[in-house]
């Protein structure tokens, strides 16, 4: 019985080491700048009125990613006025792949009409901060004793290809935190073209 | 009144019995003797709603077109590598050099085109190409990347068989793949549904005639009892490689992982009829994969140990000049006589416990080792005739594959194979051994290496289930002429220039030595990606350049005689 008992408990550890690692819900994160394809800086605490954000890990060349260009528009226009800005991060090596320069990201953002930031994450770093394995993932982070919390980490909603099929998960979560609510569906599966993070 | 009733539920049960299958897709074909093959990352509507699953395509949002090639024919392969990761691609069965066979030394990075090419030197039958980049093969065919080669040869056109691609003439890819809640592929060894040419529930009308089905088993790891619903018979007319000399009439046929088989089924006479082609794996020994009954764990799956449908056949109306009988001889294979080998050699598939290195207990091996990219297993003399012995002690049966040649099976356990396996073959089954105390099951198979030394770029052996390959099931082999040994000699650099520099459209690359040749040219940018990948090219016609931008670009040459390397700088302007 005592055996059972550690085995018990050993699985039951290991299932609560493993899920808080995969986790990013509740996470903190730190404040960052990167560099905009207008070509200036453009950092989270320069956003002196914002309650939460909108991050979404993006990229030029992914054909899934792609689909979602007006969603992340009309996302930006609803809730940047509610003071939750959405900022895309393009965090994919643009050594390896030659699609994802910064050239070709300012050609997109151009050819899109992206009414929000379009961010290059040179390093890699942000992405990694935040754990984004695919384009496209979506995070919502949202300010709570001056600090960044993930409150939403996942898709953007649930139909690539057709979007009036689509259960919304980013405007659900943002519009439960708007009311103090906290997110029902708080963590979503998210997929797409893999992010690779070159070796240091 | 009830006549009513009992009408209507049956008009009811017969639309849900249509609603519930998918018609199923067919591959693209292309043809000639120039190919342009896009490797992607996408994504298709597999589950009927909701979310689209991401999946890996060639030209197309899932697995890729149909090749026809020519016996006899220089093919020359454009395999652009758009994923978001190094890839490779081999062409199954495809009797070509190590250089150009997209094994995991052939390895294609995101961005660069690689170039192979080759003469068809294989019978006409079903081949097929797919992704080969070691300890990542699962994921990629997981994501649905490869496709189908059909070889043509002058035999093979002579015979009144089926050959109208997609009416009477039907590739079947069969695979079982396993869904997240949001429609995402798992990548797990076994599925819980059935995929039918990336159909889920596939249906498909044929003419009431003869019709020839071909059919590549491209699971993970599952083998598919072959069979129809009505126990008919039908023949089979091809090993891997190869027409059999004739067809053989079969109830069931067990296809491993990666075998194909051409078959022909008699539908004549059946117009407004249906049948099913099904998977009767209930049948299936615990030993072979599919036929063990886990009902917890990774290898836990849905269909395990059960009969299910791969196809859901409708007999429509007969075409004009239909085929209406089998031939009765098809070809006369000369096989290796088992007295005309240089050499016996001899494998082992043994299970990995004790073995040093090993993730786990439960891994299978060969020769007692993990595969190493660094390691070569054996040299084999050009022209060699050899018996390979295969000895499997572990619980669990292998579909051995070998690259470079075809092969004829001399005896499974001492005894010749069926007649459905004495022709040409790549894949040979392995049976498992029986009981803890069973005995170590034994294939032996002779082949030629004739063609294709090279010192550098081996061929490989291993299990064609992608996990156990993955895990470091396979092995390799260099096929070496001693004729032109060079280990004694000076080996020089090779000396060379490029022309015109800057240039626009073509580059010119002019050996010193008139007598040398190139071994590999690659081309890199300025930043030290890999832009073109050029498997012994000829130089003759110069390197098409016209889609380069603008810039300063690498030029790497390895030559033939002592694959040494040396580089060049040139502009395109």
């Amino acid at each position: 019985m005592k055996r059972k008992l550690l085995i018990f408990f050993t699985l039951l550890l290991i299932t609560f080491t493993l899920f808080s690692f995969k986790s990013s819900i509740n996470k903190m994160i730190l404040d960052f700048s990167l560099k905009n394809v207008n070509g200036k800086m453009i950092s989270t605490n320069s956003y002196k009125n914002a309650t939460g954000f909108i991050v979404v890990f993006t990229c030029n060349h992914c054909p899934f990613a792609k689909l979602y260009s007006k969603r992340l528009n009309d996302l930006h226009a609803k809730y940047s006025k509610l003071n939750v800005p959405l900022l895309a991060i393009n965090s994919m090596d643009s050594l390896v792949y030659e699609e994802e320069t910064f050239e070709l990201m300012k050609q997109k953002a151009k050819k899109d009409k992206f009414n929000f930031p379009y961010l290059q994450d040179t390093n890699q770093t942000i992405g990694k901060l935040f754990g984004a394995e695919h384009t496209p993932t979506a995070y919502v982070i949202w300010k709570e004793k001056n600090h960044w919390i993930v409150k939403y980490v996942g898709s953007i909603d649930d139909n690539g290809e057709h979007p009036e099929k689509a259960t919304p998960f980013i405007s659900n979560a943002v519009d439960e935190l708007l009311q103090n609510k906290n997110v029902t569906e708080a963590e979503t599966e998210s997929f797409g073209c893999r992010i690779f993070y070159r070796k240091k | 009144m009830k006549k009513t009733i009992f009408a209507f539920l049956f008009c009811v049960s017969f639309i849900n019995a249509q609603a519930q299958y998918n018609n199923m897709w067919i591959p693209d074909t292309l043809s000639g003797t120039t190919f342009n093959l896009n490797i992607k990352d996408t994504f298709k509507q597999i589950v009927s709603s909701g979310q689209q699953t991401i999946t890996g395509g060639i030209n197309g949002n899932f697995w890729g077109p149909t090749l026809f090639i020519n016996k006899g024919d220089v093919v020359h392969m454009n395999v652009k590598n758009n994923l978001n990761d190094t890839t490779t691609i081999h062409w199954h069965g495809m009797h070509l050099p190590a250089v150009m066979d997209g094994g995991p030394h052939q390895t294609i990075p995101p961005g660069t085109t690689w170039q192979p090419y080759w003469t068809v030197k294989n019978n006409a039958a079903t081949y097929w190409y797919h992704p080969h980049l070691h300890e990542m093969t699962e994921e990629q065919i997981t994501k649905g990347i490869g496709g189908l080669i059909i070889v043509r040869d002058a035999v093979e056109s002579a015979l009144a068989l089926p050959r109208k691609y997609g009416v009477d003439d039907i590739p079947l890819v069969l695979t079982d793949r396993d869904f997240s809640s949001a429609n995402q592929f798992q990548v797990v060894p076994y599925g819980d549904s059935m995929l039918t040419n990336g159909t889920l529930r596939a249906q498909y009308s044929v003419p009431a005639q003869v019709v020839r089905f071909r059919i590549l088993n491209a699971a993970i790891e599952r083998s598919y009892n072959l069979g129809f619903s009505d126990g008919r018979s039908f023949s089979i007319i091809t090993s891997d490689g190869g027409l059999l000399n004739a067809p053989v009439a079969v109830t069931k046929y067990i296809l491993h992982a990666g075998e194909r088989v051409e078959i022909l089924v008699n539908c004549t006479g059946q117009n407004g009829t249906s049948v099913d082609l099904k998977a009767y794996n209930s049948l299936l020994a615990g030993s072979v994969a599919g036929g063990e009954n886990f009902t917890n764990g990774p290898f836990a799956n849905a269909l395990g140990k059960k009969d299910f449908n791969i196809l859901h056949i409708n007999i429509g109306a007969q075409t004009t000049n239909p085929i209406t009988t089998f031939p009765t001889t098809l070809t006369t294979n000369s096989l290796l006589s088992a007295a005309s080998a240089n050499v016996t050699r001899k494998l082992t598939m043994t299970d990995s416990a004790g073995v040093p290195g090993i993730l786990g207990p439960n891994a299978f091996i060969l020769n007692h080792k993990l595969f190493s990219l660094n390691v070569n297993d054996y040299n084999v003399p050009l022209n060699n005739t050899e018996i390979w012995e295969v000895s499997n002690t572990t619980a669990f049966g292998h579909p051995f594959h070998i690259h470079d040649v075809e092969f004829n099976i001399l005896d499974v356990n001492g005894v010749a194979p069926v007649p459905a396996q004495a022709g040409w073959k790549d894949v040979v089954f392995v049976p498992g051994k029986v009981g803890p105390n069973g005995t170590a099951q034994v294939v032996r198979f002779i082949a030629k290496f004739d063609d294709f030394a090279d010192s550098l770029h081996p061929f490989m052996f291993h299990c064609h289930i992608s996990l156990h390959e993955d895990e470091g099931m396979m092995g390799q082999f260099v096929v070496t002429d001693k004729a032109t040994g060079i280990n004694n000699i000076e080996k020089n650099n090779p000396l060379f220039s490029v022309y015109p520099n800057p240039t626009s459209a073509k580059l010119f690359v002019k050996m010193d030595d008139k007598n040398a040749s190139a071994y590999y040219v690659k081309i890199l940018n300025a930043v030290g990606r890999t832009i073109l990948m050029l498997p012994r090219p000829d130089l003759s016609q110069g390197i098409d350049i016209s889609h380069f931008a603008k810039g300063i670009y690498h030029l790497i040459l390895t030559d033939e005689k002592y694959k040494q390397t040396a580089s060049k700088t040139f502009v395109v302007e």
